[in-house]
């Protein structure tokens, strides 16, 4: 559609005339812009519209290329998180500990049933704690051996103090913590070491009688005092100093009450021994070990997550300002077109 | 290689547009001496930004429009500083040029017309009769809309026909 079509026949005589009159450069300016060389190259900041993708492209190699590194890397050293969870699982030394000093206990060792548990020395009493974690075969077996457990634990006198029995799809597991007689424990330990293989044992024997004598020798002095105060509580005594006396054996009284609570505690736990059996089925061949294609697409997805919450994170705190920007400029161009429209309607 | 066909592509534009730019700038003007100097400019300015320059975005005709404009906008804006700067009697001395400057051969009620109409309205009319651009390349040059544009010239040409008219009667 030609421009002057869209203008109303009353004007067509003027349009004509326009066009036909168009001023044309004189043959000084033509030669004046003929003869423009370019300006010699320099350095100029390229344009915005340029820039933007520009930097946006390099943004997202940037962070593609640190994903795909950082995946590439540790893919290599097998230390994803699943693995190490396997390994932690596999690889602790059996550890014993006595009076409070844990001891390694290298793993041959371990399974040698004869030391499998430190034997705890009678006539003293002495807080026995295991740790036993062991695999088994299946789920079927793990099942059968967690009620075995049990069952073994009350026929020795004991009892469960908890239990747990999960068995989430990869791998199953049962927790047990059983209190066992302490003159038992060695039986017991030694039937719960043929339920599987052993992953992992430990043992602290903690020393109680010292404890207990001093409690003893409490409770003794105790006794003494209250039997002196009582002797003298039967003479005659002025008021006040009766119900000072009186005071002071109700006291005393409440205090052997006490002592002697600790004492029956403090026997009571070296009566039982503490153990807790874990038992654990293997991992299954397709889930055990990732391949390293997975752990490379794992960790550099997880980067790209990161660097997506970054992204966002520094976009919500940015959004404002850019807003902001962007209203400033917006208004600027209506400002300054507005002050052009001004100036050639002056002119 | 890239960058001298670049120039050459500039020179052939620049012959090709030479007329056209110089005549929305007499338009714009109402100057002719002025619309050289910034027809001389404009085109300095289009070789040293010839680089930026995208096909994709608008013809070169429609771009050194723009740019011309652009100049003229600049020289407007300094004129004004001088004229406040300066006394009264050289904007007086100014407003009495009385020389018919718009076109070859226009009729003297058509150039005392045009030389009524202000830059603005005088600038549509350049760019959509003068120059034939269409709606939208006009529309781009002066920054506005393809309906603002197509007011503007219906305005425009009411206001010319008028003092056209007028002029004739008198």
């Amino acid at each position: 559609m030609s421009p002057l079509e869209l203008v109303d026949d009353r004007f067509e005589q003027v349009a004509r005339e326009l066009r036909a009159g168009k001023p044309t450069a004189p043959a000084q300016l033509r030669e004046r812009v003929e003869s423009l060389s370019p300006p010699p190259a320099r350095w100029a900041p390229p344009s915005l519209r340029r820039l933007a993708p520009a930097v946006a492209l390099s943004v997202l190699a940037a962070s593609l290329g640190v994903a795909a590194v950082v995946g590439v890397v540790h893919s290599g050293s097998k230390s994803g998180s699943r693995v190490e969870v396997f390994r932690a699982a596999r690889s602790p030394a059996p550890m014993t500990e006595s009076h409070g000093e844990p001891v390694p206990l290298p793993l041959g060792q371990a399974l040698d049933e004869k030391q499998r548990a430190l034997p705890h020395a009678a006539g003293r009493l002495q807080q026995y704690d295991a740790s036993l974690t062991l695999r088994v075969r299946d789920t079927d077996e793990l099942s059968r051996r967690t009620q075995q457990a049990m069952r073994v634990t009350r026929t020795l006198g004991g009892y469960v103090a908890s239990a747990s029995f999960d068995i989430p799809g990869r791998r199953g597991t049962s927790a047990l913590v059983l209190r066992v007689p302490i003159d038992r424990v060695q039986r017991a330990l030694a039937q719960f070491s043929g339920y599987g293989t052993l992953l992992s044992q430990r043992i602290s024997v903690r020393d109680l009688q010292q404890r207990a004598d001093a409690q003893s020798s409490r409770i003794t002095a105790l006794r003494r005092g209250i039997a002196a105060l009582e002797r003298r509580l039967e003479g005659s005594l002025p008021t006040n100093e009766r119900d000072r006396l009186e005071r002071l054996l109700r006291i005393e009284k409440r205090r052997l009450v006490a002592q002697q609570k600790r004492l029956r505690a403090t026997v009571r736990r070296a009566e039982l021994a503490r153990v807790a059996l874990t038992l654990v089925t293997p991992r299954s061949k397709a889930t055990a070990a990732p391949s390293r294609l997975d752990r490379t697409l794992d960790d550099a997805g997880s980067v790209l997550a990161r660097e997506l919450q970054i992204l966002l994170y520094a976009l919500i705190v940015a959004a404002p300002l850019l807003v902001l920007g962007g209203l400033a400029l917006v208004a600027a161009r209506t400002q300054r077109s507005r002050s052009d429209r001004r100036l050639l309607e002056r002119s | 290689m890239k960058a001298r066909a670049s120039a050459e592509d500039f020179a052939e534009a620049a012959r090709r547009h030479l007329d056209d730019v110089h005549a929305f700038l007499v338009y714009l003007t109402g100057d002719r001496a002025v619309a050289e100097d910034l027809t001389a400019e404009t085109f300095t300015r289009a070789l040293e930004r010839w680089h930026r320059f995208d096909p994709r975005r608008g013809g070169p005709r429609t771009w050194l429009c723009q740019l011309a404009r652009s100049t003229a906008l600049d020289h407007f804006r300094s004129e004004e500083r001088r004229r406040r700067r300066e006394s009264r009697y050289a904007v007086a001395e100014l407003r009495e040029r009385a020389e018919p400057v718009f076109g070859e051969g226009l009729s003297p009620a058509l150039e005392r017309a045009l030389a009524q109409l202000s830059a603005a309205e005088r600038e549509v009319i350049a760019l959509r009769i003068v120059l034939e651009l269409d709606g939208e390349a006009t529309a781009r040059v002066l920054g506005i809309s393809v309906s603002a544009c197509s007011t503007r010239l219906s305005r425009a040409l009411q206001k010319l026909e008028k003092e056209v008219s007028a002029g004739v009667a008198a």
